[in-house]
């Protein structure tokens, strides 16, 4: 099957059809399309990062003990979620600057979960440092933002070179900081 | 996770808990080694290891280079690396095989490499050399530089840009100190025992910066790859030894901080003996650890930086497309 609709192929990819050119999108690329297209390009790449940069370290460590008692991690296939008891699905995020790509990427989920599993749940995006918590449903709004992002990964994600560097507030405390602008 | 330790010493390496222990031959006192923070370990003497050190530094990443006889670079023992990408060597290897390709990165690091040397010379032409006549050489040579250029005529280029270069040093030491030739193998006197120290030290040092991104080291561009095992090394430390190697030995050789006593001189060999290589290695390490301020990344970064930054130019121009330009001195 060769669909030509961003979305539907990431479907079919998603449900194990058969398709000619897979194409996966996972949580962290629609966090990145809002934080910056050229790591999210990078991203697709795989292309290895510092590991030793320090807020690479700081935000992998607030997701890893944050409410670790109280959730469940599930993996499906292209996305990996975690469950709260409740059953609804939440997003850490370590600060509450750049709220709108977390907020995506956790709409992504919920859409990902209705449209891949027909499993309809909430979301809460957590700010731990704050004591926050904030519910996101999966709207008719929601959902139609989610498939324009994922038209839009796609058409960069399809380049073969990648945005060029943008200087932005956050370049500073990105891993891929010296490799964009060495 | 920047520091070199280097051992001099005969003796055996092993693992201590979480730490390495240097137990020496001549039953002097075991030193205690912290293995936090370092890149890689140089080791000038006989040292035996066993497996067990082996794979703690294979968790640790830390890289062995090992010196051999004379002290020549003879081999590095590295890390498994964390992450390897299929698709960096891919585009490695087809920039090598595209010939365009191949010559615009041969030529670039011929560019650089060349730019370096002048900078050496006229940083020391007018104090009291007058070495005019060398730096229009090397001008000459860099005016030649063409990406149109098949490979070996860039090397050519590299290697007289060399030889004139190498004629500075006599002006540049002091006279009971002349290079007169530059031979390799073995090194017939005491500049050229040092430059190939020095240089191999550089070698080593090219070798951990590009351990730390998923190139291949052995996919190179000027040098033919396989050439020797790490060629790409050989083409990055064409770019570094002048900043490094050769400013450490004018440094020290017109301080008088090395002389004739430093040095092991047998019929048509001269080498550097141990307390040679000691000297010569702290004022290498001092220098990898000083700073400049580099023009886009906005802060200070160390020399030894600047060659893990040239292995990440490399890559990023390989995956991206993005113009590689060679490091050149800019201060
Ligand atoms: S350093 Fe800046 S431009 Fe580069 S990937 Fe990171 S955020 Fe994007």
């Amino acid at each position: 099957m060769t669909a030509a609709d961003p979305v539907d192929r990431l479907l079919a990819t998603a449900r194990g059809e058969p398709v000619d050119e897979p194409f996966r999108v996972t949580g962290v690329m629609v966090q990145y399309y809002y934080v910056c297209e050229r790591e999210l390009w990078f991203e697709s790449r795989n292309l290895e990062i510092d590991r030793e940069n320090a807020t690479v370290v700081r935000g992998t460590r607030v997701d890893e003990t944050a409410y670790s008692d109280k959730r469940e991690n599930l993996n499906l296939g292209m996305i990996s979620l975690d469950l709260l008891d409740d059953g609804r699905v939440v997003e850490v995020k370590p600060s509450s600057t750049l709220t709108e790509p977390a907020e995506m990427q956790l709409s992504y989920y919920l859409w990902y979960l209705d449209r891949v599993a027909d499993i309809q749940r909430d979301g809460v995006l957590a700010h731990p440092r704050e004591r926050k918590r904030e519910p996101v449903v999966l709207t008719a709004e929601r959902k139609d933002k989610v498939e324009t992002a994922i038209g839009g990964i796609h058409e960069i994600v399809s380049q073969s070179s990648p945005p060029p560097a943008e200087e932005k507030p956050f370049c500073d405390s990105c891993a891929y900081h010296d490799f964009c602008w060495c | 996770m920047d520091r070199n330790y280097h051992v001099f010493s005969d003796g055996r390496l092993e693992r201590s808990d979480d730490t390495l222990r240097l137990v020496p031959d001549d039953g002097g006192e075991k030193q205690y080694i912290p293995i936090e923070n370092a890149e890689a370990f140089f080791l000038h003497g006989q040292i035996d290891f066993n497996t067990r050190l082996m794979s703690f530094l294979n968790d640790r990443t830390v890289a062995l280079h090992v010196f051999g006889w004379e002290d020549y670079y003879s081999g590095s023992v590295m890390p498994k690396r964390g992450q390897t990408s299929g698709k960096t060597v891919v585009n490695q290897v087809r920039a090598y095989e595209d010939s365009q390709h191949r010559r615009q990165l041969a030529a670039a690091i011929v560019r650089g490499s060349i730019h370096n040397m002048r900078t050496n010379v006229v940083y020391y032409n007018g104090r009291d050399h007058d070495l005019d006549d060398i730096i229009e050489e090397l001008e000459a040579a860099a005016a030649r530089v063409d990406k149109e250029l098949p490979v070996d005529e860039l090397l050519g280029t590299e290697a007289t840009a060399r030889k004139a270069y190498y004629r500075s040093f006599n002006e540049i030491l002091p006279s009971e100190f002349q290079l007169s030739q530059r031979e390799y193998n073995p090194p017939p006197n005491e500049i050229n025992s040092l430059i190939s120290f020095g240089n191999s030290l550089v070698y080593a040092n090219c070798v951990s910066a590009i351990r730390a991104t998923a190139l291949d080291p052995t996919i190179s561009y000027l040098h033919e790859p396989g050439e020797r095992r790490y060629s790409l090394s050989l083409d990055l430390a064409d770019l570094f030894k002048p900043v490094l190697a050769d400013r450490v030995l004018f440094r020290l050789v017109n301080r008088n901080q090395i002389s004739d006593t430093d040095f092991e001189t047998e019929l048509g060999s001269c080498l550097l003996n141990e307390s040679g290589r000691k000297t010569y290695t702290k004022a290498f390490e001092e220098t990898l650890e000083r700073t400049v301020e580099h023009p886009t990344l906005n802060r200070k970064v160390s020399y030894q930086y600047l060659m893990r930054l040239e292995a990440y130019k490399l890559k990023k121009h390989l995956l991206t497309g993005e113009e590689y330009d060679p490091f050149q001195r800019w201060w």
